[in-house]
């Protein structure tokens, strides 16, 4: 224990007196300023974005966010303002607590009861001097939290945790009531301030992230179907009907874990209308579907996924996904001699796609591309991605699936990322140089780009400049000739980079299965963990192996079980939204369904541009950019391209959605084309349900329910007007979740 | 609260995407959690004056300083002693006492994208070089934050358009809060909104039929969908086809079904007619119209352009604060007047104004604002601001706190970082 001294002796002693055994710190030991001060102010929420720690502080009091920056906020609590926040002669007095207490007006409320534990240890923190940060003092080690990983069987759905900090100095102490939490799944697991885990009606995992101080400790949770047992003996059946193998076992053994059964498998026909549009953006025709269906050769599925696999539409809507994520906009570039270095870099994509080039080798020639933008299309990465931050952001979202965002300004809340990381990482970049180019539009295009002879990186904080260094790795060895850019790209590529396969493999997972096992898909982290971390690293392992073989990691995803699986849920997994063990539907991308309807009714979108009418034919999908004008697009979520984030990409719906599908006159002139299907219809002289059955092969690639097709002949034969008939019947069909959805 | 369930509970799980990352900054989604001190019925009625309107021939006037700066225009004493402004606003000086003037707004910015940006958004964001969007505009907010308040009305509505920078929008927060836009000028003899019209010259009947239709074939299960996107889908197709097919929205759209006396005394003109179509639209539910009427870009030759805009502006202010009073409305109403930034005090060579955002005036009232009142002065010849500097961020922490936003509101962008729905503004107690 610290000797009270000096004019603050009788008071410490007194307080010591009352503080006997009501403590979290066991009396004796001192409140150190870094490891018991700031955490509290955290657990109390003054640190939190809301309040003082937002970057501007509140009312004049600024805290470091979430306490990183814990000697800035000694400053600002004993040394700012001159000193009023604390009353070192009567403790019990200072700003500080009054405030935090709410006996003085505070317009964060009252946060703090006086005379609770962490009221005493910060008033026995101020008795005893208000101590700063000693460089002797001992650092937080670790937090642990017990126990980390909890099956919540039926008739169990709470769990008190416990919280353990751990210090250099090997102490440690409990701390559960000090520590912050949160579920990163509300939606089936809630946990309160006291650390007490409550689950929900639904199954599946979650993880609550632990934070106290700086450290983080991560719970997982599995919370069984309630009916686990029954499941099982289901799940047992469907394993012995089903040769489970390769990537499947992972499934499956998260479905045992989970107590789900899988979906029955989806039919012919809604896999091939499926495949088609994950794998070409586009419908299948009638004839595809049946002749599919009528395939008896084994393994048929395997053989439409590589044919589909070879087709140029497969280029097209893959090229797109990436034109999104590269960021290559149109907007902006006003005239066709601008235009020049989007259309290029569309270009190139597509063909990269085409060719199957591998992903590391694809990756590593944007990073690491010089030259002049007229030329060499890859600079044209440069072009929109052209700032510091940019290069940071984009290249940790798009490459490594982690949002590193927060770390410009602070310390990432729920991540190892310091500002270190971020301005490390900028590093790389620093010496991009540009030169060339014209400016009349929103941003320089046909510069060059070169590694310029020098150019730095600052910490905004510290000031000191960075070297070069990727997150989470060593810095790069270079010398001065050296291209930080090159270092980069071959860490990224290494076969052991913990990031780069997985993000790319949870990418693709999280394109033809809907979601990420990391769910969203650029945001990983210890405290997002994978749904199922088995089969993550199985696919990943599969990609590297493959040396970046980006269409065999596609055969691999789409042959697996979960890609077959019916969309419609049974009892056991209707609650289902993380395992996988049924198809999730969701609705058709922008330009996926302006193709589809055109397709439908024969009648191509005519597209056009400042450089001029874009070839007959060309289809939403084949677009180099997003500046393509369309309203349709536009309306149903076509990205701006302005992050690296899919996530740009809405397929929220919107009421302007669903005034297009009705009243949109683009849907309106297809309906009513010249040498359109309606018009076919209407004047091919076939019977009514001769014609039904196309249409519904054509618009959800199956034939007619009878009942559907009775209906459909039924309203034909009430209209007098031929072409009226089938024009309605054929909006109505388009409108329909049916045709709106890929399920 | 009037939503309807579903609609409610799919955006309350966008929402939630991602809230993880959010630990710790205290996020606030209002689907989660609705707003404290929410006043249900409050809606917002904008005069947007792109282009930034001559503080100093309008609501902050310099008689007494030499020609160059003090314009053409005397001012005119007000229903409220001591508030004087040009002799262009005669209207709004009669109704006086339910207006404030806010005359100290400044912010660092002199070109139209990145001000209309701030001014729009309470943040500083895009530049000419980067003029893409960054955050949702206030109306967007109003709309994510509290939808309409009878919900098959857009929530939020431009007329006739979106501003032209495209800064009115609902970036992150999803197209379902972009303004919905009228698309036609309310004072035209045949005004009819296109975005409500059928498709070539298609009968309503067929709509009904095809409606009908297209609830015999809609069947695939609701259950197949746990992200509620179907489920969404679904509740807008219903709004969508009573916005087309039914009588309520059409009504509201429909200004032809207001007495003609009252069409008058808003004026005959794109400013009084889009007035009047605002106050049927915020009383058939709607939280939210931004009028963008006129470009106020007066480089040169600045008194012609304001006889164009000043007094049409003046007849629809006037006439919409004396309309909404009538109707017990006014309190349950804001009316909000602003544009990017004012223009300079000194008139150039031009005889026009250039751009000025180091101190510029908004109007303020209606919706329980307090009325009548001065805030914030400028220096004696315009220019600086001398007393209590109001900046966006502040403008739009006073617009929410009005309507019963809470100020704690973070929506999370597409980085999954929630972002303050103020900026750090802070209300204008003064107001309040």
């Amino acid at each position: 224990m610290r000797i009270p001294s000096g004019r603050f002796g009788n008071h410490s002693v007194l307080t010591l007196l009352v503080l006997v055994g009501t403590s979290p710190c066991a009396v004796g030991q001192p409140i150190y300023f870094d490891t018991d001060v700031v955490p509290l102010l955290t657990k109390l929420g003054c640190n939190s974005g809301g309040c003082h720690g937002k970057a501007e502080g509140q009312n004049g009091f600024r805290l470091s966010l979430l306490g990183f920056e814990p000697e800035q906020d000694y400053e600002a609590i004993v040394k700012e303002a001159r000193g009023r926040r604390l009353v070192p002669s009567a403790p019990a007095a200072s700003l500080f607590l009054l405030k935090a207490t709410g006996t003085l007006a505070h317009g964060g409320g009252k946060r703090l009861a006086v005379g609770s534990d962490d009221y005493q240890t910060l008033l026995r923190w101020m008795t005893n001097g208000s101590p700063p940060a000693r460089s002797s003092d001992p650092t937080l080690a670790r937090v642990t939290v017990t126990p980390d990983r909890v099956t919540f069987e039926a008739g169990n759905r709470r769990q008190p945790l416990k919280v353990v900090a751990r210090f250099s100095d090997g102490t440690s102490r409990d701390v559960t009531r000090q520590a912050v939490y949160q579920s990163n799944e509300p939606d089936l697991a809630e946990v309160d301030d006291a650390g007490v885990v409550q689950v929900k009606n639904r199954s599946g995992l979650f993880a609550v992230m632990v934070r106290y101080g700086d450290q983080i400790a991560v719970f997982h949770g599995t919370v069984p179907h309630h009916q686990k047992v029954a499941t099982g003996s289901a799940l047992a059946a469907w394993e012995k009907a089903n040769a489970v193998a390769g990537i499947d076992q992972h499934l499956v053994a998260n479905w045992k874990r989970l107590g789900v059964v899988p979906s029955r498998s989806a039919t012919d026909e809604e896999f091939i209308r499926r495949a088609s549009l994950d794998i070409c953006g586009t419908l299948p025709t009638p004839n595809e579907v049946k002749a599919y269906v009528a395939d008896t050769q084994s393994a048929k599925r395997a053989k439409l996924i590589d044919r589909l696999l070879e087709r140029p539409e497969y280029a097209s809507y893959f090229a797109l996904k990436w034109g999104d994520i590269l960021r290559n906009r149109g907007r902006g570039y006003g005239t066709s001699q601008q235009r020049t270095g989007t259309a290029l870099f569309a270009g190139w994509i597509r063909d990269s796609v085409a060719d199957n080039v591998p992903y590391d080798r694809f990756v590593s020639e944007l990073l690491t591309a010089s030259g002049s933008q007229e030329t060499n299309p890859p600079t044209v990465w440069y072009r929109t991605t052209r700032t510091s931050s940019e290069y940071v952001e984009s290249v940790a979202q798009a490459f490594l699936g982690i949002r590193i965002q927060c770390a410009q300004c602070h310390h990432h809340p729920a991540e190892r990322w310091s500002q270190a990381d971020y301005f490390q990482l900028a590093a790389v970049f620093a010496r991009v140089g540009r030169k060339g180019g014209f400016a009349d539009a929103e941003v320089p295009t046909s510069e060059t780009i070169f590694l310029a002879d020098r150019g730095e990186v600052v910490h905004p904080r510290t000031g000191n400049v960075m070297r070069p260094r990727p997150p989470g790795g060593p810095d790069f060895e270079l010398s001065q000739y050296d291209d930080p850019r090159r270092a980069l790209a071959k860490w990224m590529t290494a076969d052991d980079n913990p990031f780069f396969a997985r993000t790319m493999a949870n990418r693709m997972w999280g394109h033809f299965l809907g979601r990420g096992i990391i769910h969203p898909i650029d945001d990983a982290r210890s405290t997002n963990p994978p749904s199922n971390p088995e089969l993550l690293d199985a696919l990943a392992k599969e990609f590297v192996t493959n040396r970046y073989d980006v269409k065999h990691l596609i055969r691999v995803i789409c042959n697996s079980t979960a890609y077959g699986l019916s969309s419609i849920p049974e009892d056991a997994n209707k609650d289902d939204v993380q395992s996988f063990a049924r198809y999730y539907p969701r609705r058709l991308p922008a330009e996926v369904l302006l193709d589809g309807i055109g397709h439908v009714l024969e009648s191509p979108t005519k597209f056009r541009s400042v450089a001029g009418d874009f070839p007959a034919g060309t289809r939403a999908i084949d677009l180099p950019d997003e500046a393509v004008p369309s309203q349709f697009l536009d309306v149903f979520g076509r990205p701006a391209r302005n992050s690296a984030c899919e996530c740009e990409r809405v397929d929220a719906p919107a009421l302007g959605q669903t005034l297009a599908l009705i009243g949109s006159p683009e849907i309106q002139d297809k309906l009513t084309a010249d040498k359109g299907y309606v018009k076919r219809l209407a004047g091919n002289g076939k019977a009514h349900d001769e014609n039904v059955r196309d249409i519904f092969l054509r618009v959800f690639g199956r034939p007619p329910r009878p009942k559907e097709a009775a209906a459909a002949v039924k309203y034909l034969e009430s209209e007098a007007d031929r072409k009226e008939g089938y024009s309605s019947l054929l909006w109505s069909l388009l409108a329909t979740n049916e045709f709106l959805f890929n399920h | 609260m009037r939503h309807t369930i579903s609609r409610r509970a799919f955006l309350g799980m966008s929402a939630s995407i991602g809230a993880f990352a959010a630990d710790g900054l205290r996020v606030r989604l209002a689907a989660a959690e609705p707003p404290r001190d929410r006043t249900p019925d409050k809606s917002l009625i904008v005069f947007w004056t792109h282009g930034g309107m001559s503080q100093q021939d309008t609501y902050d006037m310099k008689p007494d300083s030499p020609a160059e700066f003090r314009g053409v225009y005397r001012p005119i004493a007000t229903a409220v002693p001591g508030i004087r402004i040009t002799e262009r606003f005669p209207h709004q000086a009669r109704v006086m006492k339910h207006l404030s003037i806010v005359r100290s707004v400044n912010h660092q910015n002199g070109i139209h994208a990145p001000s209309a940006h701030w001014m729009q958004t309470g943040y500083f964001g895009p530049t000419l070089a980067r003029n893409a969007p960054q955050k949702p505009s206030f109306g967007s907010v109003i709309a994510r934050s509290r939808g309409a308040s009878q919900s098959h009305m857009p929530p939020y509505v431009a007329v006739p358009k979106a501003e032209a920078f495209g800064y009115q929008g609902a970036v992150y927060l999803g197209a379902a809060n972009n303004p919905f836009e009228v698309g036609a000028d309310p004072n035209a003899r045949d005004f009819r909104v296109p975005n409500l019209a059928l498709p070539g010259n298609l009968p309503l009947r067929s709509v009904q039929t095809r409606t009908q239709l297209l609830k015999e074939f809609d069947t695939l299960r609701r259950d197949v969908d746990q992200s509620g996107a179907l489920e969404g889908l679904n509740s807008f197709k219903s709004q969508a086809l009573e916005m087309v097919t039914g009588e309520r929205v059409r009504n509201a759209f429909d200004i032809g079904k207001e007495n003609h006396r009252l069409r008058d005394r808003y004026g005959r003109h794109l400013y009084g007619q889009s007035a009047l179509l605002a106050r049927r639209l915020v009383e058939a539910g709607t939280s939210c119209v931004t009028i963008n009427t006129g470009y106020w870009d007066h480089h040169d030759d600045i008194e012609k352009g304001l006889e164009q805009h000043l007094p049409p502006l003046d007849v629809a202010i006037g006439a919409l604060v004396e309309d909404l009073d009538d109707r017990g409305m006014l309190n349950d109403v804001v009316i909000y007047c602003a544009g990017e930034f004012g223009r300079t005090p000194l008139i150039n060579g031009n005889a026009g104004r250039d751009h000025w955002s180091d101190c510029f005036s908004v109007l303020l009232g209606g919706g329980g604002l307090k009325g009548g009142q001065v805030v914030g002065a400028s220096e004696a010849r315009g220019g600086k601001v001398i007393e209590r500097p109001v900046s966006p961020g502040d403008l739009l922490a006073t617009l929410y706190q009005a309507l019963g936003i809470s100020l704690d509101t973070h929506y999370e962008d597409a980085s999954g970082r929630p972002v303050s729905i103020v900026g750090g503004g802070k209300p204008i107690h003064e107001l309040l």
